[in-house]
């Protein structure tokens, strides 16, 4: 099975359950990803982006109870089932995560020189001091100055850009073939966005690592990803390589995804163009498409039966529109 | 770390000659007269002018600064004055009154900490399930149940049912057991909380989402990742229930018939033994003072954060 995908999800639906109420935030998605390459999974807040990614894994908040149907399968493991203490030694050693907030996700009162070297200590059986020496190497590889006295201090005492290199080396500690990267640049500045993600996409390539971007950014998904997945409302919209979906959108949502990025060309003091109306709420059950209300291609079909994700006129690219489908023109 | 002790220090200083004065006055205001009592004990309260004979020869004609410098002057050099009430020195009954109620508190200390690490991380462990409602009740009792009637309790049960410790005495270690839980038992209801809800607090917080993707356990996670985050609420709490403890020492001391300081304040306030009470209260406050120093230092050594400040 030389050319099965390194991550290959399918149909995959999430069900939280809470003491008062049940929602869906991820409905039947399908996706792969192969070792090198690079997925972004695009949609607005609470679409389902990071639920998709992380309820498979383990890593929803206690007191939530997680229910998983479809499959997920992890260089040829079905995750889906598996029990926790099995997943948990999958989290870290063979898939790496970066968090949005690097200002939260360190422990404030342990030295980052502990905290990339516990990773090496548990997933590659180093020696403490073994696993100092890699933690010092990994500062060095995602290009920290000062790395030796780094290593000593806490997290407190680094900027944002630096606290994100950190949990990018701890990410890579276990030698991860996947990395899962959850909105890595939402949180810095725009001028250090642009390095952590340059430094990202370089270590990915160099690393033949497989990554999954998770983000809101089209500016991050044209300049990192080689494959894109629409999201909106918990399902799957558009999915396909990122040069066709980018430079021409087919479905009407990610049409106005990509038309609300403000252009060169936009006058000073222009509107900025926003998707009219607002998303549903997850949990109210719908029968069409969860997009109809929104659009100005809608008609009667669209509200009468869930659209599925079937390939366009370009078999490359899949649309979850049947206006998009039933003429094969708008592309 | 030196510049801040020394400043603490001074803070200290002059924290304790204000409480001194406050204690001085609310002392002197108390209604009763340590004479009139004086005089009762040698029966001549009736002789006319005796009460002002004895209010003169111990002193309590003069006004009341002068009063305080004699005292504080005194104090300063470690003479606390004459008990009115046995007419020995205080200061040679302090020592080893200090050293009872010292073994109390250390002790009581201790097990309040470890029954509170224990009570805190069974819930943390399994919230919401067994262990930790168990935990939960056993605080909320301990909690709410007076203390006079946990010593109580502890004799009925300990020394008189099953007849494991003497109830009461200051003879050794196995005598030192009850009055040991039962000042613990408040500080350990109230600190397993402390743990409790600081675990639960930590556990949701995105570094042990981190953590968490890192492959690490649970039992990893509550004691690498979120302990040291709890331990400088903790200490904080645990340097308020052991000032407080000299306040249970009051009640338990003469409970179990130890003749700590507590006792020897209470016996004082009785009597309008004004030397007594004014000594035990400035031992007191030394040791709140004392102890919240500690506390200081421990949290400054604990927390990086708080840490960088000072060096």
């Amino acid at each position: 099975m030389h050319d099965e995908p390194l991550l290959s999800v399918s149909n995959l639906t999430v069900d939280l359950l809470t003491a008062k109420s049940a929602i869906r935030p991820v409905d039947g998605v399908s996706y792969t990803v192969r070792q090198g390459e690079c997925l972004a999974i695009v949609g607005e807040s609470g679409s389902g982006k990071t639920v998709m990614n992380f309820a498979p894994l383990g890593l929803m908040p206690t007191g939530v109870t997680t229910s998983l149907s479809g499959s997920v399968r992890f260089g040829g493991r079905e995750l889906i089932g598996l029990p926790e203490p099995e997943i948990r030694k999958i989290r870290g050693k063979s898939i790496g995560f970066i968090f949005q907030d690097p200002m939260s996700a360190l422990n404030p009162v342990r030295r980052i020189g502990r905290q990339i070297a516990e990773m090496a200590e548990l997933h590659l059986d180093m020696t403490p001091r073994a696993a100092e020496a890699r933690a010092l190497e990994l500062v060095k590889l995602v290009g920290i100055s000062d790395p030796v006295a780094r290593l000593r201090q806490y997290p407190h005492e680094l900027s944002g850009g630096l606290r994100q290199r950190i949990v990018i080396a701890t990410a890579l500690a276990g030698e991860p073939k996947l990395l899962i990267a959850d909105e890595p640049t939402t949180a810095l500045d725009v001028t250090v966005q642009a390095q952590i993600l340059r430094l990202l996409k370089d270590l990915q390539r160099r690393l033949n690592m497989a990554m999954v971007l998770i983000t809101h950014d089209m500016g991050v998904v044209a300049g990192a990803a080689d494959n894109i997945v629409v999201m909106y409302a918990a399902r799957a919209a558009e999915r396909g390589p990122v040069d066709k979906v980018l430079v021409t959108p087919r479905h009407p949502y990610t049409r106005g995804l990509i038309n609300a990025i403000p252009k060169r060309e936009d006058p000073i003091g222009s509107q900025f163009r926003g998707l009219p109306g607002i998303p549903p709420t997850l949990g109210a059950p719908f029968k069409g498409c969860a997009f109809a209300p929104r659009c100005d291609f809608a008609v009667p079909t669209c509200t009468a039966s869930r659209p599925p994700l079937v390939p366009s006129a370009d078999g490359s690219v899949f649309v979850a529109c049947p206006v998009v489908n039933e003429g094969r023109a708008a592309a | 770390m030196i510049h801040f002790i020394s400043k603490r220090l001074k803070h200290s200083l002059a924290l304790l000659l204000l409480a001194s004065v406050v204690c001085f006055t609310l002392v002197v205001s108390a209604p009763g007269n340590v004479a009139v009592l004086i005089a009762e004990l040698r029966g001549a309260v009736a002789v006319p002018g005796y009460v002002a004979q004895v209010e003169e020869e111990i002193g309590l004609n003069k006004p009341l600064l002068m009063r305080y410098v004699d005292w504080l002057g005194d104090a300063a050099r470690g003479d606390f004055g004459i008990s009115y009430r046995t007419g020995q020195a205080v200061s040679a009954d302090l020592p080893h009154r200090m050293m009872v109620t010292g073994t109390l508190i250390a002790g009581s200390a201790v097990i309040a900490t470890l029954l509170s690490l224990l009570l805190g991380f069974l819930g943390a462990f399994w919230p919401y399930k067994l262990p930790d409602r168990v935990s939960r009740g056993l605080a909320l009792i301990g909690a709410s149940t007076p203390t006079f009637f946990v010593g109580a309790l502890m004799i009925y049960g300990f020394s008189v049912t099953f007849q494991l410790f003497p109830s009461f005495g200051f003879n050794g270690p196995v005598s030192w057991v009850l009055p040991w839980l039962t000042v613990a038992v408040l500080p350990a209801a109230v600190l397993s909380r402390v743990v409790r809800v600081g675990l639960e607090e930590a556990m949701t917080s995105p570094y042990v989402l981190t953590a968490k993707s890192k492959g690490l356990g649970r039992t990893a996670i509550l004691f690498r990742e979120a302990l040291p985050n709890i331990t400088p609420v903790f200490i904080n709490a645990l340097g308020t229930q052991v000032g407080l403890m000299t306040a249970t020492g009051i009640i338990v001391e003469p409970l179990f018939a130890w003749q700590g300081v507590g006792d020897y304040f209470l016996a004082g306030v009785r009597f309008r033994d004004f030397m007594v009470v004014q000594a035990c209260l400035l031992i007191f406050l030394t040791f709140f003072i004392v102890v919240n120093l500690i506390v200081d230092l421990a949290v400054l050594m604990t927390d990086p954060r708080i840490r960088r400040q000072w060096s």
